[in-house]
């Protein structure tokens, strides 16, 4: 898919964009309004991990730190100063940031599944602050009665206040989507193919890395404020470790490094949860486990990644294989989403 | 070639927009058109269905309205505000956003009246906040936090069953009285623990009782040795050890509080919540001699009996206090709108505030106007040996009746204003 | 209880408790970072295999009637032929990959076992007696304590003491550690590195069922038990340096003493103790206390 971006028209991404955004205004149509709004937040979380796993090749598994801390100051700032919502929102995502710089620098010093066990463990330890600080979060009652206002205007029927969210979103996906186009983000891609060779060429690996890990985690913090004014509330699932693999998981289904990818697994994962809640299905776990090895052993690329690959196998079966440099010898994870 | 890619591109998000639709109804709120025909009563039960609270309350919760819907319909017969009364339900699975997300639409789109049950604490005051501001009904029977019927109550909320001050005060005072004058507290350093403890240790000098020493432990926790070591050591020696722990770590608790063999030493238990289902899952004689405050027990009276079979008949099982306490919930608030002759919110809310009643769970019942706080008789249970009980599940010695105006936090202390 | 050493004696009991909540960190962090030795695997699921050893034992009791010690050789048994079958379904296809895929996996391997034991039992916990041979108490003159936890902890050091003598003193151990270290030399020397994969994580996933059956008498068995507990040792592991096996046994006694400790004199500290001790080996040493600095990568 990244070499296939790489190789794209123009136009053709114009009209992938004007499907995405057509679909993006549509959504509160076709499925219950905070339900949409829900899958909008999903889908930037999902995308700013996208961005740390598919570019720089670092998985996180403690985003939910980043989303959670996020959310609980959003609401704080909603709650004790009535701002508008959008005040509350960049307050989240400055804390998210804040918080990025000592756990990211103590953690690109280790890389690949080392990274992502440490991350873990922060996200862990954020949760059990979250907890036991409960003149703040509210501990387990979690923190309740956020409002949202925006100079008067009412917001309170969640259709309309999809609207006052959506543009937030589309800004955030739109920088992650301008990282991943800019130098910066082919010297990440460097680096997750090569780090080695990045670090001849003369790149600070690890502070390109921190950075990439702090940007990551405002547009996680950018999300998380959001969903915390969505619901009116922040609990301490929001920085529990599930939600981190919860996310992950959407980034794998819909397919690493691809962008459109994470944000077709939020929006699938949030629509079988929200199903599942009212089917009574006894079984969640398991679903959401198989099709998860399914697609992580079966269709690595994810759904969105096993599409365009099939579609350009299927446009390249006429042309000859074009000559290829020959593989240098660390594996990444992007060569081997190009590979079999 | 770029046209099929296209094609396929906007195949692929057509195809993601149907498999939206098919879950979806969306559109906004349709603003004024909230009030339901008079018509329809639809009942909503709103709890955990899957996880640590799906036995005590869960599926079988759902049965217990029903079996109240039955029981209204055959009382009134005719006279009934309307034969037509619809049962649903949703499963928050113990997450708070999700409860917050079904119970706005269970009001929306599903034309709910009221939403009952709703376990989690977290997901209870969500679901408070939505009830507020979609100006419906909301009667929580399963959550603990005194919360709802105190800094965070309004005016469609109602707090049914039990509540952490019930039980602290139930057994702190009634144990203290009976003789253990010396507690050594040892409570999850969160925010359920940490209420329990501070209602407890009130009750506990309210009676005349002092508490040595109390110590937060870990949330979550499995090894409990360290506090329980130092019971026997502590100077004056405890009478008894009041654990806040819940579940699981409850379950750890216990077993260590039996292997060190405390209650020989002269320290005994006392549970600041307990469940019936917890002593099923543990087994009777690692909690025999546990003592813990009850909302309600089905070997009580003959009553309770009688209630306790027609709802094995159905469910298979012995009804929990939150089986009953749903069914009662179920049963006044038809019986409000039975008075009320509408099932219009404030119209119904005006008729619960201040309604005094018997039924099959709450003897001297009230919802109390000022806090929408339903007080009823509590009891203190001991948990029996198993060579005592008579039969499947009979579990407690009720050792003592709290009466109503006791059990439960006077009104004006808990910062309501209604 | 003698009143003037009170606090002397606590602080010993003190460092029991924790040397046998240690116990449990050890042996998981041992089966970890032997599978990862070989592998390069983090195996997530290690926590739910933990579960089905506890879980198992319970079974065993209430189907067959299978009483703790049998359960004890069984479960490890069963549970490393169970790894060994996960191996070479699913681990084996994505061995040449990244292993952050492998990571993914058992992360959703344990989420599928998690809920299918939850689907069958409930999530309530389960009671399961401590055996009959140890209910009693050991009298250390100071202090008396459990002697089930006595059990616990002089188990988990013999069981430590013979994976290290394995791995130092035999053949297969030196294997093991020869591939681990260097593979590809390995390799070239003739040594078929690929047939010991397989019957290592077996062995690591059989560590971790035997410290499931070890903690069922004492601890809540239910389908979460080892859910927050695998965090915890994945702290552990990184703290003694992942590629460390010494190093895992080690800080896993490591923590639980100082945690057991926090307990008496700074609870509220207690709970991130684990974590914020990583954080302080992360800007100390990165590669753990005993590990090796990696390429830089």
């Amino acid at each position: 898919m990244i070499r296939y971006l790489a190789e794209s028209q123009r136009w053709l991404r114009l009209a992938m964009l004007a499907t995405g955004l057509v679909v993006a205004l549509a959504l509160p149509w076709l499925v219950y309004p905070p339900v949409a709004m829900d899958i909008a937040v999903w889908a930037l979380f999902a995308v700013s991990v996208d961005l740390l796993l598919g570019y720089v090749g670092l998985l996180s598994f403690g985003h939910a730190a980043f989303w959670g801390a996020a959310a609980y100051t959003s609401g704080l700032v909603a709650i004790h100063t009535g701002a508008p919502y959008i005040v509350g929102v960049l307050a989240g995502a400055v804390a998210a940031a804040a918080l990025a710089v000592p756990i990211g620098y103590l953690s690109v010093r280790r890389t690949g599944i080392y990274f992502a066990m440490v991350t873990l463990a922060f996200a862990q330890l954020l949760y059990f602050v979250a907890n036991q600080w409960r003149d703040v979060t509210g501990g387990e009652n979690g923190l309740q009665a956020v409002p949202r206002s925006l100079f008067g205007v009412d917001l309170s029927d969640p259709f309309y206040f999809y609207y006052a969210g959506l543009p937030i979103v589309l800004l955030g996906l739109a920088a992650a989507w301008r990282i991943v186009r800019s130098p910066f983000g082919r010297v990440l891609m460097a680096i997750r193919d090569n780090p080695a060779r990045a670090r001849a060429l003369g790149y600070p690996v690890d502070r390109y890395k921190l950075l990439a890990f702090v940007l990551s985690a405002t547009l996680a913090g950018l999300a998380g404020g959001l969903f915390a004014v969505n619901h009116g509330f922040v609990s301490l699932q929001e920085v529990y470790w599930p939600t981190s693999g919860k996310v992950v998981m959407m980034v794998v289904l819909g397919g690493i490094g691809t962008l459109w990818g994470p944000i077709l697994g939020a929006l699938l994962v949030v629509q079988l949860e929200d199903f599942l809640a009212t089917s009574g299905f006894d079984g969640i776990g398991i679903v959401t486990g198989s099709v998860f090895i399914i697609v992580v052993v079966l269709f690595r690329r994810g759904l969105w990644g096993t599409t365009s690959h099939l579609i350009s196998l299927w446009r390249d079966r006429r042309r000859p294989p074009s000559p290829r440099p020959p593989d240098v010898d660390e594996p990444s994870l992007a060569r081997e989403l190009e590979k079999a | 070639m770029r046209r099929t890619t296209t094609v396929a591109v906007a195949a692929l998000s057509a195809g993601a927009l149907v498999l939206t639709a098919c879950g979806g109804r969306g559109g906004p709120a349709s603003s004024g058109d909230t009030k339901i025909s008079g018509d329809k009563i639809v009942l909503s039960v709103l709890n955990d269905q899957s996880g640590v609270y799906a036995d005590l309350s869960g599926k079988n919760s759902v049965e217990a309205v029903k079996m109240a819907v039955d029981d209204f319909k055959a009382k009134h017969g005719d006279n009934a505000v309307t034969q037509n009364i619809e049962v649903i339900t949703a499963d928050h699975q113990n997450k708070p956003d999700i409860a917050n997300t079904k119970a706005q639409e269970l009001y929306d789109r599903q034309q709910a009246d009221v939403i009952l049950d709703v376990p989690t604490s977290s997901a209870a005051l969500a679901v408070a906040n939505v009830a507020k501001a979609k100006k419906k009904v909301y009667i929580n029977v399963t959550a603990a936090t005194t919360e709802l019927s105190g800094a965070q109550c309004n005016k469609y909320t109602f707090h049914y069953a039990y509540d952490t001050y019930m039980l602290a005060n139930g057994t702190g005072t009634t144990v203290t009285a009976e003789g253990a004058k010396n507690w050594y507290i040892v409570y999850p350093d969160y925010a359920f623990g940490q209420d329990m403890e501070k209602s407890f240790s009130t009750a506990i000098q309210g009676a005349g009782g002092t508490v040595i020493a109390k110590d937060p432990t870990p949330f979550p926790n499995d090894n409990f040795s360290t506090f329980l070591l130092k019971a026997p050591g502590l100077n004056p020696k405890p009478d008894v050890i009041g654990t806040m722990q819940a579940g699981g770590d409850l379950v750890n608790l216990v077993k260590q509080y039996n292997e060190f063999n405390l209650r020989d030493q002269g320290i005994k238990l006392s549970v600041g919540l307990m469940f019936i289902t917890d002593i099923h899952s543990l087994g009777v004689d690692a909690f025999a001699g546990t003592t813990f405050t009850e909302a309600w027990y089905w070997n009580f009276d003959d009553q309770n009996r009688a209630f306790a079979d027609k709802f094995k008949q159905r469910t298979g099982i012995v009804p929990t206090f939150a089986h009953a306490g749903n069914y009662s919930a179920a049963l006044q608030y038809l019986e409000a709108i039975q008075r009320a002759g509408s099932d219009d919110a404030d119209d119904v809310v005006a008729e619960l505030e201040g309604h005094e009643f018997e039924d099959v769970f709450a003897r001297n019942g009230k919802i109390r106007a000022e806090d929408h706080r339903m007080v009823h008789d509590a009891y203190l249970a001991e948990v029996k040996p198993a060579s005592e009980a008579s039969g499947d599940w009979d579990y407690e010695k009720i050792v003592r009746t709290i009466p109503a105006d006791e059990a439960f936090r006077p009104v004006g202390q808990g910062g309501c204003t209604l | 209880m003698p009143d003037g050493t009170d606090a002397v004696v606590n602080f010993l009991q003190q460092c029991f408790n924790g040397l046998v909540s240690g116990s449990f960190y050890a042996l998981l962090a041992l089966g970890l970072a032997v599978i990862f030795g070989m592998l390069r695997v983090v195996n997530f699921a290690h926590g739910a295999c933990y579960m089905l050893g506890a879980f198992g034992a319970y079974i065993l009791l209430v189907e067959a009637g299978v009483d703790f010690w049998l359960a004890l050789l069984l479960m490890p048994l069963l549970l490393g032929v169970f790894g060994m079958a996960l191996e070479r379904l699913f681990i084996h296809r994505l061995a040449a990959l990244d292993p952050l895929y492998n990571f993914l996996l058992t992360f959703g391997v344990t989420l599928v076992l998690q809920d299918l034991v939850k689907r069958e039992y409930g999530i309530q916990s389960q009671p399961y007696p401590r055996p009959s041979a140890l209910s009693g108490s050991v009298d250390f003159g100071l202090f008396s304590y459990p002697a089930y936890q006595v059990f616990v902890l002089a188990t988990s050091l013999v069981v430590c003491g013979a994976v290290w003598y394995v791995l130092t003193r035999t053949r297969v151990g030196m294997i093991v550690r020869a591939s681990t270290e260097r593979p590809e030399l390995t390799r070239a020397l003739g040594i078929n590195v690929g047939r010991w994969v397989t019957p290592v994580f077996g062995f690591g996933i059989a560590l971790a069922g035997l410290a499931g059956v070890l903690a069922a008498p004492m601890r809540a068995v239910n389908p979460l038990m080892g859910a927050d507990l695998v965090i915890a040792v994945f702290a552990v592991v990184v703290i003694g340096g992942l590629g460390s096996i010494f190093g895992s046994v080690v800080a896993g006694f490591g923590v639980g003493l100082l945690q057991a400790l926090a307990n008496l004199y700074a609870p509220t500290l207690a709970q991130t103790l684990v974590f914020l001790l990583m954080a302080i080996v992360l800007l100390w040493r990165p590669a753990g206390l005993f590990g090796r600095e990696e390429a830089p990568a």
